[in-house]
């Protein structure tokens, strides 16, 4: 699975981040999002999905 | 509220037309059965209140809303040079106190600009570097009270600890909180048509002009701070005179004060009522704690909505705007809407898929979400930790009347078995905190210094 932030529609909400840490990394300026890596590891994958619900730009983009 | 067959204008597009007053206490009162009742039959909606202008309440509608940017202007012409448009509050001040509120009242270039100044000061990086120094204020306002068995959470705690905070980050010297915190609160709470809102105005001018001083000091003599950063600000080219800068830092006391107070003040209320939730939260809150803090964000959404002006004749979400017209973004609605928050009028603290717009949507997401997040847990947490059988007094408890502009608590008193001092109280603590922000340059950006405050107790 792969996941994909775009960085037009992050405002820095940082929901994503709270839920999983281990994929999504802010920006120590703005605290905008960017993926640590664009595959997911599996035992991540729930916490993931959890994060792209949690956007509320709906700025994350999965795509298996 | 009422659906009405309103006399039809405009071929009959300012339809489905509703009568909404959120200024009123009966918009509090029923604020469930009425947003329901908006989502239900018109989730755009016309109404003639308040110079008449349009409210969207539906999630997917205010999303889509918030999104079109190039139809939406925050912009508050105060001097009528540009389209004479009045900003985010619906209706606009009087004129005699027409002011811009900073840059939330502004459109890019310019609010982009001034985004980019402060971002440093106030990311998620940026702000965990003063939680030493939060719960140290946290530590001794509790202190001042843990003895008598007695609280006030908003009077002794709610109020105290987001308006030191705010000051040191802007490099304005902690103990003069008081001047800022009363005004913070009064000019929301109190009806324009109150016998009190000339104390009220008073007091606002005092805090006004201390500002002006700190403006002018600082400008004088840097110190570190957001103040620090506005004064030396490029802003597209131009470096923003003091009045401009007023109006931003009114908009940072305004954002940081009072709106941390009251969403602290609803929680510690429903954890008063709702006892073994309280406890499950003290147990778990490793796993816990973020999500209730993001859904006593959206069931209480402290900051209800916003105003815009329309920039163009548009369609969006189905209805049809023009030109110049008015719109509500009812963030507080919107969190209600079951279709993306399951029974929406229930607080769940392990609520999933929880993207509540209580920090808004867009390029004006609130710069102090940050700010907001770590302070409510800060104080939350160590309520839990020294006073975790507190019992709200329902009697004493004062809501504000109205919710139009902020949906905030006055009091909240509450008794506790008491416990023991763990330091000094609160007029030393602020003024050892004062000398180590100025020595450790605390309110430096994240970018100029990235360690954390060192506090020794």
């Amino acid at each position: 699975m792969k996941v994909r932030v775009d960085p037009e529609r992050c405002q820095g909400h940082t929901l994503c981040a709270m839920r999983a840490p281990d994929t999504f990394e802010l920006s120590e300026i703005d605290g905008h999002s960017s993926v640590v890596a664009e595959e997911v590891p599996a035992d991540q994958e729930a916490d993931v999905r959890e994060a792209v619900l949690s956007c509320p730009e709906r700025a994350i983009s999965l795509i298996s | 509220m009422t659906t009405e067959d309103a006399a039809v204008d405009d071929g009959g597009r300012k339809h489905p037309q509703v009568h909404f007053d959120r200024h009123t206490p009966d918009y509090r009162d029923r604020f469930e059965d009425i947003t329901h009742e908006l989502h239900g039959r018109c989730p755009i909606a016309w109404t003639e209140t308040h110079g008449g202008h349009w409210v969207a309440s539906g999630n997917r509608e205010v999303f889509e809303l918030a999104r079109s940017a190039e139809f939406l202007s925050n912009d508050h012409d105060v001097k009528g040079e540009r389209r004479g448009y009045k900003g985010i509050s619906i209706p606009p001040p009087p004129r005699a106190r027409e002011a811009q509120g900073g840059f939330l009242e502004m459109d890019p270039p310019d609010q982009r600009h001034y985004r980019q100044t402060l971002n440093p000061y106030l990311s998620p990086a940026a702000i965990q570097r003063w939680i030493p120094f939060v719960d140290e204020v946290v530590r001794a306002c509790i202190d001042e009270k843990i003895e008598s068995g007695h609280i006030d959470f908003v009077d002794d705690l709610a109020n105290i600890v987001p308006a030191v905070l705010t000051l040191a980050m802007m490099g304005i010297p902690v103990e003069r909180w008081t001047i800022y915190n009363e005004p913070a609160h009064a000019s929301v709470y109190t009806p324009p048509n109150s016998p009190d809102m000339q104390r009220v105005l008073d007091l606002s001018r005092k805090m006004g002009m201390d500002l002006m001083a700190q403006l002018a000091e600082i400008r004088k003599n840097p110190r570190p701070g957001l103040v620090d950063a506005l004064v030396r600000a490029d802003i597209n080219g131009r470096n923003p005179d003091d009045g401009e800068l007023l109006g931003v830092c009114a908009l940072l006391i305004g954002g940081g004060f009072d709106t941390t107070t009251a969403l602290t003040a609803h929680s510690l209320e429903w954890l008063s009522q709702h006892p073994e939730e309280r406890s499950r939260l003290s147990r778990e809150r490793k796993t816990l704690l973020d999500s209730a803090t993001e859904e006593f964000l959206r069931f209480y959404t402290p900051a209800p909505g916003d105003g815009r002006t329309i920039t163009a004749d548009c369609e969006i979400a189905g209805t049809e705007f023009k030109e110049g017209e008015r719109l509500w973004l009812s963030w507080a609605m919107a969190n209600r809407d079951p279709s993306v928050f399951p029974d929406p009028d229930r607080i769940d603290m392990e609520r999933k898929g929880n993207r509540h717009s209580s920090f808004g949507l867009g390029i004006h997401r609130c710069i102090g979400s940050n700010v907001a997040r770590t302070v409510f847990k800060r104080m939350v947490t160590a309520v839990l930790d020294r006073m975790p059988d507190y019992e709200c007094d329902p009697e004493g408890a004062v809501h504000y009347e109205t919710i139009g502009v902020i949906q905030g608590m006055r009091h909240l008193p509450a008794t506790f078995t008491p416990g023991e001092r763990l330091g000094p109280g609160l007029d030393e603590t602020l003024a050892e905190l004062q000398k180590v922000c100025d020595e450790q340059r605390l309110a430096e950006p994240v970018t100029v210094r990235k360690s954390t405050a060192r506090i020794d107790t």
